[in-house]
């Protein structure tokens, strides 16, 4: 065991083990890499557990988010995405495993956290009271006032947002604007959005998620939940599944979307026989059309298919994108399968 | 902190407006009033004729053609019960107000400490009903030199210093409580029910020595009300400052460690169990 051990250190000096005596020398080492290590890493929580009353809403999250990208956060609804973000900010207390916030622990200092973060929830409520300027002028007022004006002006702008209106004139998508509008101008290193395109025309979420890449570039953070497979694709460089307050996969969209099962029209120049199609792994014939024509069902890669259907005579091929629905319920399936 | 004071404050001043023009119209009525009420042939023959327990609840009726005694029962007896209307009201929903709209998630998702927060509103709440009292005491005081009240502006100052004291009191209790109960709603009702219980439980004690052993545990009786005007008793005042300070400081404790909910009313909780469970 000894022994082992030796071989382990040699490999990595700074490794001790508990309550091992350190060299001044060994343990600034050590800190080094604690040091690095918090510096490449955005977020991480570590086994979150979260109650309301009898409703356990988060059962032992880990996530880890590293600096500098966008990451999707999916789940259905009560899944626990929300609970996660808010306990990131100390909005509510978790009732057991750590957390750290560009290091911090949200807990011990959550001033320090919110400084650096850009918070936009996923029920976005506002004084109506207000005008959209007083609204944001307040925002930045609770930021010590260190708001670039013009740069609130230029974002208001490219989002169509008319910073003179009474808020409670607003419509649900203007109101969005405003939420990703004082998100996005304090320039934070950290981007925590809860749905950040709920609400928004088409137009404008393609504006959003722009201004969300453009904030990546200046070197933010962007960590967004989702009930949209195409949002998700089109920002996230990763992505985690949260199923009944469990991390249940982390993986790039691309990966989430082949592990799907999806659906596949095939149209031949000819009626041929498709029974070698349906022998390739994963392939399902669901059925033929008397012309020329194949539906399947197609779950896991899609190598094996193409390279069957080089040997057909293909007229027209179709693939149906799998619905965030069918994509959670190929993780559900296969959380159930393990459960059994 | 300053940020959310000056909010609160912005928030509040359409409250402070209504309120202001309200005491001040009031006050300079009573003014005007009073040489003409006092020198109504009669008047003394007429109050006395009032049955014995009516002219108890009150308090010194027969002292009602004295300026100390007029200011005291047309203004100083009932002001706690109007003008709580509005401090129960404000403090209640002064932070729960706010989470059940679902605006505090993203206020407290900004650089700012739940101490600053609570500070900043509390503050703001303290300096709001200043504000409207100030506005009553100049509408007793500014027209008074016109009248035969004869009475300085310290004298008219010194009954508003206990009023103020035991609204911060009873605006405090309703803070306290809203952290507490599952909506400002509930915890509005509750303070104003004690409130308005104690105002005629004063009423009824000064024709029942059992209910007089009873009220001595309640804030009113310690309010001094029109008597401050020649003598203002320090401790009284000081006592129910110290009171209102405990229930802030109770307030902010709970508000530390209570989960900030995104919308709509709460339910039951053990607070204080619960509290010691802080991770």
């Amino acid at each position: 065991m000894l022994a082992l051990w030796r071989v382990i250190r040699e490999a990595d000096p700074a490794l001790t083990l508990v309550g091992e005596w350190q060299s001044p020398a060994r343990r600034e080492l050590g800190a080094v890499r604690e040091v690095t290590m918090t510096e490449s890493i955005a977020l991480v929580a570590q086994k979150l557990t979260k109650s309301y009353g009898q409703v356990r809403a988060l059962r032992g999250v880990d996530l880890k988010v590293r600096r500098g990208e966008i990451f999707g956060f999916l789940g259905p609804n009560g899944a626990g995405k929300t609970t996660t973000i808010r306990c990131l900010l100390d909005l509510i207390r978790p009732d057991g495993g750590t957390v750290r916030v560009l290091g911090i622990d949200p807990q011990a200092d959550p001033v320090a956290v919110r400084a650096r973060v850009g918070y936009l929830p996923g029920e976005l409520n506002l004084e109506s009271n207000l005008k959209v300027e007083g609204a944001l002028r307040y925002f930045n007022d609770l930021r010590g006032n260190n708001t670039d004006w013009s740069f609130v002006r230029q974002l208001a702008e490219r989002l169509e947002l008319d910073l003179t209106m009474p808020i409670r004139n607003l419509s649900k998508g203007n109101k969005q604007k405003i939420g990703v509008v004082q998100a996005l101008m304090p320039h934070p290193e950290l981007l925590l959005l809860d749905e950040p395109t709920a609400g928004l025309d088409p137009l404008m979420q393609q504006e959003v998620y722009r201004l969300l890449r453009e904030a990546q570039a200046d070197g933010a953070t962007v960590f967004f939940s989702s009930h949209i497979i195409s949002e998700v694709e089109a920002l996230a460089e990763r992505v985690a599944i949260i199923r009944e307050g469990v991390i249940v996969e982390e993986a790039e969209p691309s990966q989430l979307v082949s592990m799907a099962m999806r659906h596949l029209w095939v149209r031949f120049k000819k009626v041929v026989d498709p029974t070698p199609l349906a022998a390739v792994k994963g392939i399902t014939l669901l059925s033929q059309s008397k012309d020329t024509g194949v539906h399947l069902q197609v779950e896991g890669e899609m190598d094996g298919l193409i390279k069957a259907l080089a040997a057909f005579p293909v007229r027209d091929f179709e693939i149906e994108r799998p619905s965030l629905e069918e994509i959670f319920l190929a993780y559900y399936k296969a959380g159930a399968k393990e459960e059994n | 902190m300053f940020a959310e004071f000056k909010h609160t404050l912005r928030r509040l001043r359409g409250q402070m407006t209504g309120w202001g023009i309200g005491l001040a119209l009031y006050g300079l009525m009573m003014v005007s009033l009073f040489d003409s009420i006092v020198s109504i042939e009669g008047f003394e023959e007429l109050i006395a004729s009032y049955p014995p327990e009516l002219l108890a609840f009150f308090g010194d009726m027969m002292a009602i053609t004295t300026p100390k005694g007029y200011i005291d029962i047309y203004y100083f007896n009932y002001m706690t019960v109007i003008v709580g209307i509005f401090v129960v009201g404000a403090s209640a929903s002064l932070l729960l107000g706010d989470e059940e709209k679902g605006i505090l998630d993203l206020v407290m998702a900004h650089p700012i400490s739940r101490t600053a927060l609570f500070l900043g509103r509390w503050l703001g709440f303290v300096a709001a009903t200043a504000v409207i009292l100030l506005v009553g005491w100049l509408s007793w005081f500014i027209p008074s030199g016109s009248s035969g009240m004869g009475l300085t502006w310290i004298e008219f100052l010194r009954p508003f210093l206990p009023l103020f004291a035991v609204l911060l009191l009873f605006g405090t209790l309703a803070l306290l409580l809203s952290m507490l109960m599952p909506s400002a709603r509930v915890a509005g009702m509750v303070t104003g029910g004690f409130l308005v219980a104690d105002y005629l439980l004063m009423g009824l004690s000064n024709t029942n020595q059992d209910i007089k052993s009873i009220v001595k545990f309640t804030p009113l009786y310690y309010y001094q009300g029109g008597a401050a005007i020649t003598e203002l008793n320090w401790e009284w005042l000081a006592g129910l400052l110290a009171v209102s300070a405990v229930l802030a400081l109770l307030a902010w404790w709970r508000f530390q460690r209570r989960d900030i909910r995104v919308g709509g009313e709460g339910g039951w909780r053990w607070p204080f169990f619960s509290s010691f469970r802080r991770v």
